[in-house]
């Protein structure tokens, strides 16, 4: 259980390196989103991708612009992931 | 300068055919939001619009067979046709004296849909000839002032969420000035086609729940379509006619942000409802009434309110906010005329229609919107706002007419 939260995890952070045209190595979980210069288009690929590769929509509301930094993307993405999985499942 | 005042209001919206099926829809917190399926979006996301019902097509089926006319020019005929005859409005009323000014955001979606699929999908060259003339913006407009023999000034603004308010506003202008006697001015949109529908799922503004404005838990708008149109005429030919005039429009602002294409700007929000307020030379105290731009999207929410606050002052006191976004959905081009006959029935009802499927006042926004339940309204003047993609903002005031 453990690994599998950390394999998506490291999915997720290669996922917003990508989508937002950053350098893997530059990326920390406590990197700001903002210093990263990761902007609402940026975001828009983001949500984008998650949901070519996990099929969940996810709309702009108030948890995703509280948002500032990597972990609270990544900790977001996880939590809308697996709320959906369940959803699938039920 | 002459003053304005609107004899005619028609609309085609969710709700139904019809100011009556609008207003009723509105003030009883009555939605048009319901499913949609788009056999061309593999997995959709997001399930529901505020489409116009079997009945409504059923209703129409007989003008959507016209093999030169989208749907977006079919609903705008369709709302000039009521506005025309509520204003009782004769052939020898058109001509140059009467202007058409009639928006859109996305014109003739499906005909531009439905032949790209013929072309790319199906990789036939035997497409729709008359696809060029039922796609371009201004088809609506001039439908309408082809049906009416208006041959006055015709314009099409295309300023995506302020397409309607900015034809309300340009018409009063235009009416002020004198380069015209009557005006059929409003928006039309038919927008909900399955490739204008995936792109806006793309951008993620729309919710896959319910359109909840200035809820704490909102998280996306949700669309729609149709058409709203006024007969708009100045006060010397509404009276030479003997027309029942239904309100007078007092006041318009519109200004540009300038700055995001997306994010709005509350400063610049609040500089267009205070030019328009300046306009109509009253004081905000005089508004009792505020159909917000409300889209029930993170942003456009917390922006308008602080807008609001910096022209109404920071509690509100005096002044009603609603959106009735949830029950016509937002219906882009048209959004600003649909809402527009709202805040006019508003007006005339003294009734300001609900904010519904609202669960929980956002502290980052703080307001009540009339929540779920219609409020009484005492006031001789009320607001509608349309905040647009683009940085384009445009606020219309309406005030009662006591002669």
């Amino acid at each position: 259980m453990a690994s599998e939260k950390t394999d998506l995890s490291q999915e997720l952070l290669e996922l917003v390196a990508r989508e937002g045209m950053v350098d893997l190595s530059e990326i920390k979980p406590e990197s700001r989103l903002e210093d990263l210069d990761i902007q609402s288009a940026d975001f828009v690929m983001i949500l984008m991708a998650l949901e070519e590769e996990y099929g969940v929509y996810i709309s702009v509301d108030n948890e995703l612009t509280d948002v500032e930094t990597v972990q609270d993307l990544l900790t977001l993405a996880q939590t809308k992931i697996e709320e959906h999985q369940k959803e699938a499942q039920a | 300068m002459n003053r304005v005042v609107v004899t005619g209001m028609g609309a085609v919206s969710a709700c139904g055919l019809g100011v009556p099926a609008l207003w009723s829809g509105a003030v009883n917190g009555d939605s048009g939001v319901r499913p949609v399926d788009f056999p061309a979006i593999e997995n959709q996301r997001v399930g529901t619009a505020a489409s116009l019902s079997d009945q409504t097509l059923s209703d129409l089926s007989e003008a959507l067979k016209h093999r030169m006319r989208d749907p977006v020019a079919v609903y705008a005929v369709t709302a000039a046709e009521q506005a025309v005859a509520q204003a009782g409005l004769g052939e020898g009323d058109f001509g140059d004296a009467c202007g058409v000014v009639v928006g859109s955001g996305f014109g003739g979606a499906k005909t531009l849909d439905d032949n790209y699929f013929t072309f790319a999908v199906d990789r036939k060259m035997r497409l729709d000839p008359m696809a060029v003339p039922k796609i371009m913006m201004n088809a609506s407009a001039s439908w309408v002032s082809m049906e009416f023999g208006a041959t006055g000034p015709i314009y099409t603004p295309s300023t995506a969420c302020s397409s309607g308010s900015q034809a309300i506003g340009l018409a009063y202008q235009m009416l002020k000035s004198g380069a015209m006697q009557r005006c059929l001015a409003g928006g039309s949109e038919a927008c909900l086609v399955g490739g204008v529908f995936r792109v806006w799922e793309l951008l993620r503004v729309m919710t896959a729940d319910k359109n909840r404005p200035f809820s704490k838990d909102r998280n996306g708008m949700t669309l729609g379509e149709g058409a709203g149109i006024l007969v708009m005429e100045t006060l010397e030919s509404a009276r030479a006619r003997g027309a029942e005039i239904l309100c007078e429009v007092v006041g318009y602002g519109t200004n540009s942000d300038a700055g995001d294409l997306l994010r709005p700007d509350p400063q610049r929000a609040s500089a267009c409802m205070t030019l328009a307020l300046q306009d109509a030379g009253l004081d905000p105290s005089a508004v009792g009434y505020v159909n917000a731009h409300g889209t029930g999207t993170v942003a456009n929410d917390v922006t308008e309110v602080g807008a609001l606050r910096a022209v109404f002052g920071d509690t509100l006191d005096g002044v009603e906010v609603s959106s009735t976004k949830p029950i016509h959905g937002h219906a882009l081009g048209a959004a600003g005329a649909i809402e527009a006959v709202v805040t006019i029935k508003a007006l005339r009802h003294q009734m300001a229609p609900p904010t519904i499927n609202f669960n929980e006042v956002d502290p980052k926004v703080n307001l009540d919107p009339v929540a779920n339940t219609a409020r009484p309204i005492d006031t001789g003047a009320v607001m509608s706002n349309s905040l647009a993609f683009g940085g384009i903002n445009a606020s219309l005031i309406f005030a009662r007419f006591d002669g």
